[in-house]
């Protein structure tokens, strides 16, 4: 899996490693049940702290596409829905962006959302 | 990625300086004299047919002439030294000075036995030459250790070198900090690593222990390699066993020249499975199929069987040609 970040962009560090785990889930680069690098390896490999590594796995962790387990590392989730979540998570951070854009609230957003559900 | 098979990377040979061949050749030529002049000061003592090969009880069982062993065993002490002149590196003198101090003690011994003989097949030599021998080795094992270090270290830079402009690339902003990293696995060695345990637990309960050994020895490393993980950074290329981060085979990216995908065959190529060391080549071989090479500085290759192969090429690429406008 490739994970690349860019110092310089405005997007933190955390988000740009969570958003190259996403990415490759999403072209088959990464399988489910995969596992990732451990948080210091990775952060070694990159030349970034480990807590910003660990920031990034733990968005995963929230976005439901990877678990974390206590000394067994992080593994992206097993089945073969991982791939469309990650793509799926993908577009709502994207709607999320146009949306503050456009001056939205997050409840004005939140309720699009329901109304797009419903 | 073409399926043609490449021609050869390119073979520059490994220099090794001229004092690091002497060097080696010394501990032969020095242990072909003193044996050729042990065997002269003692020619008088020596009877016409000497006892040169003995039973594990250390009686004599193989004879052979006086003036034949003195030829056989220079020739075997030449031969010995020629072999390590020509493949020498230098974290491996003391390999040959250790050679050199068996074989030759080992000789020495042996026309030691002979001495004032009436009857070459009453000669005994007992086993506890077998550890002289090895304690003379080691002996000079050291002294080889020290003398590596009137050698220069290998040149190990591949230099301003660029790979071709055919070879895969990563669009890499200017900014951008990319890693690659990623697990594989090997059924055959995960296969054979096991079936060594479960054969050596089996040797343990029926058998003599020492089989036990014997298969720990095999099986564990055997089972260490069948995960690795493969990581591609601004360090280089890093392949470790997923179960400890040490050992570990690491190309420093200052040794890469250039880095490629090709079809492997771990049996034609490597001779099987696992850590392997060949003459132009060496690898971390899991499988056949898909693997990472890289050329290093000194023209030899590195390869590791592992998926999406192409990636990392590229991303090697990429921080090569990067480290070269530095």
């Amino acid at each position: 899996m490739l994970f690349r970040v860019d110092p310089a962009s405005a997007v933190p560090l955390g988000d740009q490693i969570a958003g190259c785990v996403r990415g490759a889930l999403a072209d088959g680069t990464a399988a489910p049940g995969e596992r990732l690098p451990a948080a210091r390896e990775l952060a070694d490999s990159l030349g970034v702290n480990v807590h910003t590594v660990l920031r990034g796995y733990q968005r995963l962790r929230e976005e439901g596409l990877i678990e974390l387990r206590r000394g067994r590392g992080a593994l992206i989730v097993p089945g073969a829905a991982a791939p469309d979540r990650a793509r799926l998570v993908t577009r709502l951070r994207e709607a999320a962006a146009e949306a503050r854009e456009l001056g939205l609230t997050e409840e004005e957003f939140l309720d699009l959302a329901r109304t797009s559900m419903g | 990625m073409t399926d043609v098979p490449r021609p050869a990377v390119l073979r520059t040979p490994l220099r090794v300086p001229l004092r690091l061949r002497l060097l080696t050749a010394l501990p032969f030529v020095l242990a072909a004299a003193a044996y050729l002049l042990l065997s002269a000061l003692w020619s008088d003592r020596l009877p016409g047919r000497l006892a040169t090969h003995f039973s594990p009880g250390g009686e004599a069982d193989g004879f052979t002439g006086r003036g034949a062993f003195a030829a056989v065993g220079t020739g075997l002490l030449l031969a010995l030294g020629a072999g390590w002149t020509v493949f020498v590196r230098r974290n491996a003198l003391w390999g040959a000075w250790l050679t050199a101090g068996f074989a030759g003690t080992l000789l020495c011994l042996v026309v030691h036995d002979n001495l004032d003989a009436a009857d070459p097949a009453a000669v005994t030599s007992p086993l506890s030459h077998l550890a002289v021998a090895a304690a003379a080795g080691a002996v000079l094992a050291l002294a080889g250790h020290a003398l590596s270090r009137l050698v220069p270290p290998e040149e190990h830079d591949a230099g301003d070198a660029e790979p071709e402009p055919d070879a895969p690339r990563l669009d890499l902003g200017a900014g951008e900090v990319a890693g690659w990293s990623r697990a594989t696995a090997s059924a055959p060695l995960t296969v054979l690593g096991l079936l060594f345990l479960a054969a050596g637990a089996v040797a343990a309960l029926l058998g003599p222990w020492p089989l036990l050994l014997v298969a720990l020895a095999v099986g564990v490393p055997g089972l260490a390699l069948a995960r690795v993980r493969v990581n591609v950074d601004r360090h280089g290329l890093t392949v470790r066993s997923t179960l400890t981060p040490r050992p570990r085979v690491h190309v420093p990216l200052a040794d890469i020249a250039a880095a490629d995908t090709r079809d492997v065959d771990a049996l034609r190529e490597f001779g099987g499975w696992g850590y392997r060391v060949r003459a132009h080549r060496s690898g971390v071989v899991l499988r056949s199929g898909e693997a990472l090479v890289v050329r290093r500085g000194n023209g030899r290759e590195f390869a590791v069987t592992v998926p999406d192969a192409r990636t990392a090429a590229a991303l090697l690429n990429t921080l090569v040609a990067r480290r070269g406008r530095l």
